[in-house]
């Protein structure tokens, strides 16, 4: 456990987020050009699925990749219902904004999901690549639940949704997440090796330079909060616990291996907060963005980084080492 | 000395994601034209704010012109959309040259 802690603060990408919050925290003018984040964004997001499909390409779709993509979107449609009761009662929050923050708790991050595949790896429980693909299909569903639990199950027929629906599908990141998938696929590994120096050489130093944006983004965000309660605050860190720990259960008892079970406790504690408050903004108006965002940004997004991560990987070890399950060494 | 007339120059702040909305509204109000611009940051009634296209919470500004019967019509058009989405409306009157371009 202390080891794992150790390996999570020794590894760059964590260590450059933590520069961004610290340089934030001291108010330093410290920024990344808008355009280069947002580039560097795509650029991580064609790598993340290129990587993917090669993966899925070599390895070829059995009843694994199913079984995970099924477990996936179960979860992702299901967690928003335990965060509303959650929110709404212990948090006080109403109707409409519990529905929104509950559909960013059940849908996932990108960036929490990457640094979790590097700290894995350094750990020896690189997670499938198909992992790449439970995560694009986790994408949706919470925002469907959210808006069930925000407007109720007969509200949500008016135009705003069908554009809501065309944003969350057509959104850039899974257009490009998807498409480099199918690309990786496709091209396979003798594809890939054309295109790597350019997608495999830079992408820790992109990483790396992102994760400090994220970190300076996140913590003025939390410096400029109001919205956020005490009660809220405290929920922003027990859902990932929670949904975390259960996720990565679910990935043992369908047969995952560590790495794989621990990758799908991840997307299931990570909370979005590129795609969902975008749907959010669009659907639900009159929630208060200063409450998901903060909640899902600056407070779930650090944990997840810098502890729960290390746990649920901890967690994912003993549960396949009691059950017997491949130990994920590879 | 040229010739100019009178018509309303309307500025609106409002999420780069909404951005299409109001512009749809605009050419339904039956105004030609219209220009987006990128803003930085601001701070209003919720806070601070600042672009971050990686998120999508970023904001333009949407300046049309127009005349005072179509400004009207889209300001209209607009006010319920003002409070739910925190969007800012302003207009004030201004001298254009050749003012048949300007509906």
């Amino acid at each position: 456990m202390l080891e794992t802690a150790i390996q999570t603060f020794t590894s760059p990408v964590v260590l450059f987020f933590v520069l961004g919050l610290l340089a934030a925290f001291v108010r330093s003018d410290l920024a990344i050009p808008e355009p280069i984040a947002k580039a560097m964004s795509l650029y991580l997001m064609a790598a993340i699925g290129l990587k993917g499909g090669v993966a899925v390409s070599k390895s070829g779709i059995d009843a694994t990749v199913i079984s995970a993509l099924v477990a996936g979107i179960v979860a992702g449609f299901l967690l928003p219902f335990f965060a509303y009761a959650i929110l709404k009662t212990f948090g006080k929050l109403d109707r409409i904004n519990s529905g929104a923050v509950a559909a960013h708790y059940g849908s996932i991050s990108v960036v929490t999901f990457v640094t979790a595949t590097e700290i894995l790896t350094g750990q020896a429980r690189e997670p499938g690549g198909y992992m790449v693909a439970v995560m694009a299909a986790m994408e949706a569903p919470a925002i469907l639940s959210g808006l069930i639990l925000a407007r109720g199950a007969g509200g949500s027929g008016n135009q705003s949704t069908g554009e809501m629906l065309h944003e969350v599908f057509t959104n850039s990141s899974i257009v490009l997440l998807l498409g480099a998938f199918v690309i990786g696929m496709v091209g396979g590994e003798a594809g890939f090796d054309e295109v790597s120096p350019f997608f495999e050489a830079g992408f820790k130093g992109v990483l790396c330079i992102f994760l400090l944006d994220m970190g300076l983004i996140a913590a003025r965000r939390m410096i400029d909060a109001r919205s956020v309660t005490w009660r809220l605050a405290a929920i922003a860190i027990f859902l990932p616990i929670v949904n975390g720990l259960a996720g990565t259960a679910l990935g043992v008892g369908i047969g995952l291996d560590a790495g794989s079970s621990a990758a799908l406790g991840v997307l299931c504690a990570s909370a979005s907060y590129i795609a969902v408050p975008a749907a959010m903004r669009l659907a639900l108006p009159e929630a208060d963005p200063g409450i998901y965002l903060t909640m899902s940004l600056s407070i779930t997004f650090p944990f997840n980084v810098l502890i729960n991560i290390g746990v649920i990987s901890a967690f994912a070890a003993f549960l396949t080492g009691i059950t017997g399950a491949d130990g994920g060494v590879r | 000395m040229i010739e100019t007339v009178t018509r309303k120059r309307i500025e609106i702040l409002t999420d780069k994601a909404l951005q299409k909305r109001v512009t749809d509204a605009i050419e339904k109000a039956g105004i030609i034209g219209w220009t987006i611009l990128p803003v930085s940051s601001g701070k209003g009634r919720e806070g601070v704010w600042r672009e971050e296209s990686v998120m999508g919470t970023d904001k333009v500004f949407v300046l049309t012109i127009a005349s005072e019967e179509n400004a009207q019509a889209l300001a209209e058009a607009l006010a319920p959309m003002l409070t739910n989405f925190g969007f800012l409306l302003s207009m004030w009157d201004v001298q254009v040259i050749r003012g048949e371009r300007f509906t």
